[in-house]
């Protein structure tokens, strides 16, 4: 029977194409729309770190001005001081943590041939890599010696490489940065988390860095500093000054295992700012936060506003193209009315033909969602051209996306189809059947 | 007129195909007038002016790496050179791009003190050739002297004591009247006075999205500094040319520093606003679809509506009704159906402008905008039944009689 | 075989009481052809929906086949019209997408046959009416004749109890009506029991017995009581 449904779906459905072109456009329409936006806001909220994101924390003191709150109060600072930083990182508190900034190098190659380049740098603690799950294809990570005892080393990624070391094995070989010799201790695989969690204050969505290495070259000026800083008081001269200012300009991240290591980091965060009210600082009241990953993207607010919009937009457009329907399928189905009073005379049930008419309109309804899958991959495509490096790379439709399309599609036009189809149903065979 | 209540009656008896276009008119409505509402506030930011002579200037980024890198006499000569290059209108050495999305900004004060209210603005590290490279107008006050300018050096905490600012940074100093600025001095770093000498028309600062955008300031500091921006303005049309030969002169000339992304105001401008482009183009073309998609709708149900009564219709004219009677009765219909989805429509585009108000911090819609929508759809949805009316009105009236 | 006792029909419009059927009474034994006929209006139409099982009455009682049909709720009508009765209209009623094998097939689905059955009763019921050679066309392709010949089929493919016809010839020009008529009766010479409605007088006097309906009663005609030899 359900053959022969089928099969009188597709000559109904082929009979009348203008009518069913129309319905399955406008089906595809906006369902390729709904996709690509709710494509695009799932990429972006997606959880970067699955596994682990509940257990590594960023830290915010409120360090700020007591006159003129941060965020309009909402939140403490972003950043912290390189103070506080060290601070915290001398501690050593949480079972793994990680100091960083961003900063930018040059490179001179001992190759003569090749030019001198400038790479972004990240310069970060030992424990950033074990922390993140940044894989490695040759060496590892330094050691908290390394941090400590302000070692010249240096990871690089595969495309730098590449284009140093022609890609081999390079580690313990020598390079040039800034002026001075590093050693290479590792080599990270292609690594592209998305949002890049770790570092979202200059760009939710950026690169990863092209070298790391240890933070304390930042404080001995062998690397220099691109990140942002936010200053509520002046520094005074020179970079000391800057380094024991008020400034802030550096992240920190804690490994924290079990939900009573964060209670007792937390209580360690107050107790630590109760201490430095005595040498005057943080005036403020107290408002320490540890953040999980996801409830750090959440609260910056990852999600472009306009992406949500364009997002509300579509659904309303899908609802448009399913009202669409729905009048377009009242049209055909109650001009069956003499098929459907026929088929009652000749046996059929009101729920056997009912049951009939709503393949038919899941057929339609599954043409639409394979249409609106070929308009969400252009649509993808599009968003791309048109946002260019914000979105590289970000929206591609996985399986999920992809099986979700054909479904909202199949039970919407099913939902689409129920009016319609009992309006049908409920016809009279007697007045059908008579031609006067 | 005379049909109105027989077409209203007819309608209620079929309500369903009726509130199917009204509600498809409704929300085409909510969406359209609200997508247009977005279209010309990100069209209106696109269009502001930066203050700069954007056709003919381009920057590029001077990095330094050499070990025993003389910053001083480097850059001069530098700057130098690039000025003497024939095309060439001045160039300066600057420490942030317009719209370029990074760069510094302070905060400022009326008085003294680590208390005080501050204005935030942007602000730019020039010489006294910056009028002249950026392209910006000086609306009163002067220039800096060359005597004025001072050297910079790297975490220096100390500033300049002379400014120059733009109008608006100026109307926020002085709300009453902003041409008191002139001469006036405020604080920056909470305690260190600087003289407004002069005030700009207009100049943008680095964020486009920033409420502060129009503020800035600029101060007389050359930087001593491992890395920073050439700004360079050339004559008319010949920006492209001297480019490349810019970059090459300046990367032959010292091999101890990376001269890279040489890059045009105009090309800046567009990856700035390229969000706001970008969106603009998806709204139009959800604009143009929608109205499509339930133009189409109207035609079809339109269609099937008519080829229901097509026996009422002929013995209508049977009876004695025009072509053009029959027309108008179809488009009556529409009229009307249209009015009850364009008032639904309008409590609905009201309802997610308040939304979109609250969500993106915009100034509510316009009446005028409303109107416009509705008087739109109502278009729209003549236009789409207009086909099917006429075959409505071809329906000869012998099918009055006929039985099969 | 079909037995109506007494079967009173009404209507309700606004204030308005319409009694289409008042007191009618018909036996219909196997193997029977009878024919219904009467001016409009007179309520033929409404005992054709009624002993179609298409409608149902008002008070009565009608016993099909040994059943009581009062009893049946829609899916049990449907299922006694898809088993007992076999419809031949006078419009034929083709569904115009399908081509004729799947026509005469729709009511064999609603059985539940496999398909090897199904296939046996179209192709022999096809046979029957000679229109075996073009299963495959569509409707549209034949004459008004051959369309109403495939209904006739269609009827029969179920195996009915009787067929039931409403003015099988009314849209056939003479020659076709002849035809149909001819197969008709030789169709009820081969068993099956014919219950036919139709104004045309001179049609009814080829059953074997004709009841007149006025005003929704019965009264048989006494004029028909021989056949009239064609």
């Amino acid at each position: 029977m359900f053959n022969y449904y089928l099969r009188l779906a597709r000559i109904s459905i082929l009979k009348h194409w203008g009518l069913s072109l129309l319905m399955i456009l406008a089906i595809g329409l906006g369902i390729g729309a709904t996709m690509t936006t709710v494509t695009v806001n799932y990429l972006m909220s997606a959880n970067p770190i699955p596994h682990k994101s509940e257990q590594l924390y960023y830290v915010q003191l409120d360090s700020w001005d007591v006159n003129d709150p941060f965020d309009e109060g909402q939140n403490p600072p972003d950043q912290l001081t390189y103070t506080d930083s060290t601070n915290l990182m001398k501690a050593k508190k949480a079972f793994r943590q990680n100091v960083q900034a961003q900063a930018y190098a040059v490179i001179e190659p001992n190759d003569p041939e090749i030019l001198p380049m400038i790479v972004n740098a990240r310069a970060n603690s030992a424990d950033f890599f074990a922390m993140f799950d940044v894989p490695f294809i040759y060496g590892n990570a330094w050691s908290n010696q390394a941090d400590d005892n302000k070692e010249l080393v240096v990871v690089l990624n595969k495309e730098t490489n590449e284009k140093i070391f022609g890609g081999k094995n390079s580690v313990g070989e020598s390079i040039r940065i800034d002026g001075n010799v590093f050693q290479v201790v590792g080599v990270i695989d292609h690594w592209q988390p998305k949002p890049r969690f770790y570092d979202i204050t200059t760009g939710a969505f950026n690169e990863t860095e092209e070298i790391f290495v240890p933070f304390n070259l930042i404080a001995e000026e062998k690397v220099r500093r691109s990140g942002n800083t936010n200053c509520w008081k002046p520094s005074g001269d020179g970079f000391e000054a800057f380094l024991a200012s008020e400034c802030i300009w550096t992240q920190f991240w804690v490994e924290l295992k079990t939900e009573q290591d964060k209670d007792d980091y937390l209580n360690f965060l107050n107790a630590y700012v109760e201490e430095q009210k005595q040498y005057g600082r943080f005036l403020r009241p107290i408002d320490n936060r540890l953040s999980t990953v996801t409830q750090w993207l959440e609260n910056q607010e990852v999600v472009a506003d306009d992406a949500r919009m364009m997002m509300t937009m579509s659904f309303m457009f899908l609802v448009v193209c399913l009202l669409n329907t729905v009048g377009l399928l009242l049209a055909k189905f109650l001009g069956k009315a003499p098929e459907i009073g026929l088929r009652q005379a000749l046996g059929a049930s009101k729920s056997t033909l009912f049951f009939q008419y709503i393949i038919e309109a899941g057929c339609i309804g599954i043409a639409g969602g394979l249409l609106g899958l070929f308009f969400a991959f252009w649509g993808l495509i599009g968003i791309e051209t048109l946002y260019g490096d914000y979105m590289q790379n970000l929206a591609t439709l996985d399986f999920n996306m992809m099986l979700l399309a054909i479904a909202i599609s199949f039970f919407a036009t099913i939902i689409a189809g129920i009016y319609p189809t009992w309006r049908a149903c409920k016809v009279q065979p007697s007045h059908q059947l008579k031609s006067q | 007129m005379i049909e109105i209540g027989l077409i209203v009656r007819a309608l209620l008896r079929n309500k369903i195909g009726a509130l199917l276009i009204a509600l498809q008119i409704a929300l085409t409505m909510t969406i359209m007038v609200n997508a247009i509402f977005m279209i010309q506030d990100r069209q209106s930011q696109m269009q502001r002016d930066s203050g700069l002579d954007e056709a003919n200037t381009f920057y590029l980024t001077n990095t330094v790496f050499g070990k025993d890198y003389n910053l001083q006499a480097e850059m001069q000569t530098d700057l130098n050179i690039i000025r003497k290059t024939p095309g060439v209108i001045d160039a300066i050495q600057i420490n942030a791009i317009p719209l370029s999305g990074g760069g510094w900004s302070m905060a400022l004060q009326h008085e003294p003190g680590d208390d005080k209210d501050t204005i935030g603005s942007a602000l730019y590290m020039v010489d006294d050739h910056a009028i002249n490279t950026l392209g910006v107008e000086l609306i009163a006050g002067s220039n800096f002297a060359p005597e004025d300018i001072e050297w910079r050096a790297s975490g220096q905490s100390t500033w300049p004591s002379k400014t120059i600012i733009t109008k608006a940074f100026a109307e926020q100093l002085y709300p009453d009247n902003w041409e008191t600025a002139l001469g006036k001095t405020f604080y920056i770093s909470q305690n260190q006075p600087m003289q407004v000498i002069g005030i700009m028309k207009t100049l943008q600062a680095p964020w486009n999205g920033w409420g502060g955008v129009e503020r800035s300031m600029l101060v007389p500091f050359q930087m001593e500094s491992q890395s920073s921006y050439y700004f360079i303005r050339t004559e008319s049309g010949r920006r492209d040319e001297l480019m490349p030969i810019i970059e090459k002169t300046l990367a032959e000339r010292n091999k101890e520093r990376i001269i890279r992304r040489v890059t045009t105001l105009e090309e800046t401008r567009k990856r700035s606003y390229r969000r706001h482009n970008a969106t603009n183009k998806i709204l139009t073309t959800v604009v143009i679809t929608l109205t499509l998609i339930t133009g189409f709708g109207i035609v079809g149900l339109a269609i099937f509506s008519i080829n229901r009564r097509t026996k009422q219709i002929g013995t209508r004219r049977a009876i004695g009704a025009t072509q053009w009677q029959i027309m108008r009765y179809f488009l009556v219909e529409n009229f009307l159906i249209s009015c009850v989805g364009v008032v639904i429509g309008i409590a609905g585009a009201i309802a997610l402008n308040m939304w979109l108000v609250k969500t993106f911090n915009l100034t509510p819609i316009g009446f005028e905008l409303i109107v416009f929508g509705a008087v739109a759809l109502f278009i729209v949805g003549q236009l789409a039944v207009l086909y099917p009316a006429k075959k409505a009105a071809l329906i000869p009236p012998a099918t009055a009689t006929r039985t099969v | 075989m079909l037995v109506m006792n007494n079967i009173n029909k009404t209507f309700q419009t606004g204030n308005i009481q319409t009694h289409a059927l008042n007191n009618f009474n018909l036996t219909v034994n196997e193997g029977d052809f009878v024919s219904v006929t009467g001016p409009s209006g007179s309520g033929k139409t409404t005992f054709l929906n009624i002993a179609g099982l298409l409608e149902t009455y008002t008070s009565g009682e009608f016993t099909l086949d040994g059943k009581d049909v009062g009893q049946l709720n829609d899916n049990g009508r449907s299922r006694m019209r898809n088993e007992k009765i076999g419809f031949v209209f006078q419009g034929f009623n083709l569904i115009p997408d399908l081509n004729l094998f799947d026509n005469v097939d729709v009511p064999l689905r609603y059985r539940g046959f496999d398909a090897k059955e199904r296939r046996r009763r179209i192709e022999e019921n096809l046979e029957r009416v000679g229109l075996a050679s073009r299963m495959k066309h569509l409707p549209s392709q034949l004459s008004g004749g051959q369309q109403q010949r495939v209904a006739i089929a269609r009827a029969l493919a179920t195996e009915p109890r009787f067929l039931l016809a409403d003015e099988p010839t009314g849209n056939l020009d003479s020659q076709m009506a002849q035809g149909v008529m001819t197969l008709l009766e030789e169709i009820n010479q081969q068993g099956t029991t014919i219950i036919m409605v139709t104004h045309d007088l001179e049609l009814a006097m080829r059953a074997s017995r004709t009841i007149q309906v006025k005003d929704g009663r019965v009264s048989e005609l006494d004029v028909v009581a021989e056949k009239v030899s064609a």
